[in-house]
């Protein structure tokens, strides 16, 4: 009788993989910060009892949330290499 | 629940869009740092995941470029930020920390600084009165700094600065906002949490600052405390209700209210049986009281540090009244009393020992405490134009109801105007005329303590932990003066107070026309002319409350011998010897106990006023629009000057007043040029029609005399034979 077995991945292997899917996810979740804070930013913009600086302030965070998206891809992609 | 069964709103009729899009903005703003604390969160455990770390050592070439890109993430200052490595122990912490350390904040807590500007943006929106307060000018100086990680770094400098905290305890409306902002801006990352709760409208779970757990602070409330039975003088006896009630009590402890007392008192309720009633005050915004717990600076160092010797101090007096064990408590605080009560209530072993029945806090931030004995009926009583029950984090900004089974009600009082709504004497106005219905409920749920009172002992509380505001400068014997706005103790005490002096020389003869109708008053001659000073203080905390005031005074000689130069010769002696003086020609200021101070104690011609003063940097201005003054300029670099002692002179009746004045702080002497007084009104009284006679309504002063912070006391006025 011939037995196929399937080769097992590791439980350390699986939580790699996973915290690769989370990474990615993450990324996504950077990108809709930015898009959100870029949305408030744009609301504020007829507001004259906000301060002048959070306009602006909200932009500039907004780009260090894609920023941030791009790098966690890359780290994403750096641990997929590495759990392969 | 309010007393209409209803859930408390807060936005009252007259909100404004501008306000509801701001704290849109700032919640949404606040969420998505949220998401960005957990995005880093999440990637630090990755980081510092120990499969990781081992499954590198094995693959180095793959595992470290895995590490490398995941650090790269979380550092990069262009992204989220240099400390957003969120790890509680071990080399993550570490590199956090250090982050922090060397300035590159988390992308995180910069987006929350944001959401807290709206925040405090919304709170001015509903109270435009606190940026006139000196602690939200710097506050507000440090926010809205050009860049962030500048805003960051001011804000951690004012939070270090000792004098501007002091400023800053008068900024109840945003104490959340600052808590958070300072918790966020603390080098310890692990700080952050505390930061975030009122950020995100969660109960705080730890201290503020320190960031230490519930428990440990528990554990570390034994500031050292002491408590001193002492007896009530007649007319307090008078003022004491003989049969328990709500507003019987409340009134007990406005007559305690003015240095620092609690009082303990037995009563028989209906069913015969005797129970004890705890009463214990607040603060007064701006008043600190000597070696005391209860004050302002106090109440803010309870709310924000591990040490809380008034608590202790409570526990010390009902040790030494003998309260038998198992008896029925109820507690009944005002303001900062409130806190220590319900941190009391908190206390489990205190609970073990006696059964607390009610705790009733009247203008108190206890939303975030709950007693130990889940039985006690706790009621919450607050105006929603007081500030100061939501320093405990549930900011007028916030928009959550911590306890919803618990009796709250929090109305809208006819005073909007703080630190006057948070008075104790206007909320049992408000509970007899605005809300009589929760004086009816809280007086049923007393019920059992609806009797004649027994026994009534008070206590002094001692605060041994810290020396007494102001020592050792204003550490002094005082006595009591009655005056029509009731006992004031002299000498007036000014904790914190800043000034500038306008000296401008004058026409002799104009100067001796404004002067009293007698012959022996003469002004001091500088050559051929005389000296008028126009003093602006800004006084930030005094024994009389905070207020600004505007003198216009003329150097006088000495009353009975007058010689020349003695003016230069008296700057020479001690203050106590010096027998020319400033006469006080008139006095603006911006209190009611204030002018009557003035007038009835140093015999001043006072009027009351609305003034703005900011005389803390070295642009200074300060507006009175009611008597049409404005002063403004820019101070140049200025020398050292001796000291700002002095005499003034005022006259009650037929007699001079001598009231001796002592300052400490850095007086500095400065050209008058860069400094401009305008004059904007064509009316003679109260001020303007002396400036214009003195020829100073538009003028330069020759010279000004500054001094941005110090200390001084002012005596009761001795009257002269003259």
């Amino acid at each position: 009788m011939v037995t196929e077995s399937t080769r097992a991945i590791s439980p350390a292997r699986a939580s790699s993989l996973d915290q690769v899917v989370r990474l990615r996810a993450d990324a996504d979740l950077m990108d809709g910060c930015a898009r959100r804070l870029l949305a408030t930013a744009s609301a504020l913009s007829g507001c004259a009892a906000a301060p002048e600086s959070s306009r602006p302030a909200l932009e500039r965070q907004a780009a260090a949330c894609t920023t941030a998206a791009e790098q966690l891809r890359a780290a994403a992609e750096a641990l997929l290499a590495h759990v392969r | 629940m309010r007393a209409d069964g209803r859930a408390p709103i807060r936005p009252g009729p007259d909100e404004q869009d501008a306000r509801e899009l701001l704290r849109r903005c700032a919640r949404d703003v606040v969420e998505v740092a949220e998401g960005i604390r957990e995005v880093s969160a999440r990637t630090s455990a990755v980081l510092f995941a120990p499969a990781l770390t081992a499954s590198a050592r094995r693959r180095p070439r793959t595992g470290l470029a895995a590490q490398w890109a995941l650090l790269r993430a979380l550092t990069n200052k262009q992204g989220l930020g240099g400390s957003a490595i969120t790890v509680p122990k071990g080399i993550g912490h570490v590199l956090g920390a250090a982050g922090e350390v060397l300035g590159r904040e988390s992308l995180a807590a910069l987006v929350a600084v944001t959401s807290l500007r709206l925040r405090i943006a919304a709170v001015l929106v509903d109270h435009p009165e606190f940026e006139r307060d000196p602690g939200m000018r710097r506050l507000l100086a440090a926010v809205t700094a050009d860049r962030d990680l500048e805003t960051v770094r001011a804000l951690r400098g004012l939070f270090k600065d000792q004098g501007a905290q002091r400023a800053l305890s008068g900024l109840a409306p945003l104490m959340p906002e600052l808590l958070a902002i300072r918790a966020l801006v603390d080098e310890d990352p692990m700080n952050d949490e505390t930061g975030w709760a009122p950020a995100a409208g969660r109960e705080l779970p730890a201290d503020p600052v320190q960031g230490t757990s519930a428990s440990r602070l528990a554990g570390m409330d034994q500031g050292e405390g002491a408590a001193e039975a002492v007896d009530l003088t007649e007319q307090e006896k008078q003022t004491i209700a003989a049969e328990g009630s709500f507003l019987g009590f409340l009134r007990n402890i406005e007559t305690l209210s003015a240095d620092g007392r609690i009082l303990v008192q037995n009563v028989r309720g209906p069913d015969g049986v005797v129970r004890y009633v705890v009463q214990a005050p607040g603060m007064a915004p701006g008043r600190p009281r000597n070696d005391c717990p209860q004050d302002f600076v106090g109440a803010w160092r309870n709310l924000v540090t591990a040490d809380s010797p008034y608590t202790r101090s409570i526990l010390l007096a009902l040790a030494d009244y003998g309260i038998p064990r198992g008896a029925e408590l109820a507690l009944i605080g005002y303001s900062e009393g409130g806190i220590a009560l319900m941190n009391l209530a908190q206390d489990e072993e205190f609970c073990r020992a006696y059964r607390i029945t009610h705790l009733v806090a009247v203008g108190s931030p206890v939303d975030n405490k709950l007693p130990a004995d889940p039985r006690t009926w706790v009621a919450g009583i607050t105006n929603q134009h007081d500030m100061v029950p939501v320093s405990d984090g549930r900011g007028a900004g916030s928009h959550f109801d911590p306890h919803p089974n618990r009796y709250e009600v929090d109305y809208t009082g006819p005073s909007h105007e703080f630190p006057l709504c948070h008075m104790l004497r206007e909320y049992i106005e408000h509970l007899r005329t605005v809300v009589p219905e929760a004086r009816k409920d809280i007086d049923e749920a007393l019920t059992p303590y609806r009797g004649p009172v027994v026994r009534t002992q008070a206590y002094r509380l001692k605060d041994r932990a810290h020396p007494p505001e102001g020592y050792p400068f204003l550490t002094l014997p005082t006595t009591s003066v009655p005056t029509t706005a009731g006992p004031v103790d002299v000498p007036v005490r000014y904790y914190d107070s800043s000034a500038a002096h306008l000296c401008f020389p004058v026409d002799a003869e104009a100067a001796r026309s404004l002067l009293p109708g007698v012959t022996w008053m003469m002004p001091s001659r500088l050559g051929r002319r005389a000296l008028a000073v126009l003093s602006l203080y800004e006084h930030r905390c005094s024994t009389i409350g905070p207020y600004a005031e505007i003198a216009l005074s003329v150097l006088v000689d000495d009353l009975w011998r007058p010689r020349p130069y003695d003016i230069a010769a008296d700057l020479l002696r001690r203050v106590d010897l010096r027998r020319t003086g400033r006469y006080v020609l008139s006095l603006a200021v911006g209190s009611e106990e204030a002018r009557v101070v003035a007038e009835e104690i140093w015999g001043q011609p006072a009027v009351r006023t609305s003034a703005e003063a900011d005389l803390m940097g070295p642009g200074f201005a300060v507006r009175a629009p009611e008597l049409g003054l404005a002063v403004e300029g820019h101070l140049g670099p200025g020398i050292r000057f001796r000291e700002a002692d002095r005499v003034l002179y005022g006259r009650r009746g037929e007699s001079t007043v001598r009231t001796l004045v002592r300052a400490h702080g850095k007086l500095r002497l400065h050209t008058g040029s860069g400094v401009r007084l305008r004059l904007e009104t064509a009316a003679a009284e109260p001020m303007a029609g002396q400036l214009r006679r003195l020829g100073i309504d538009s003028a330069r002063p020759l010279f000004v005399l500054s001094c941005p912070q110090f200390m001084v006391h002012r005596s009761a006025g001795a009257v002269l034979p003259r």
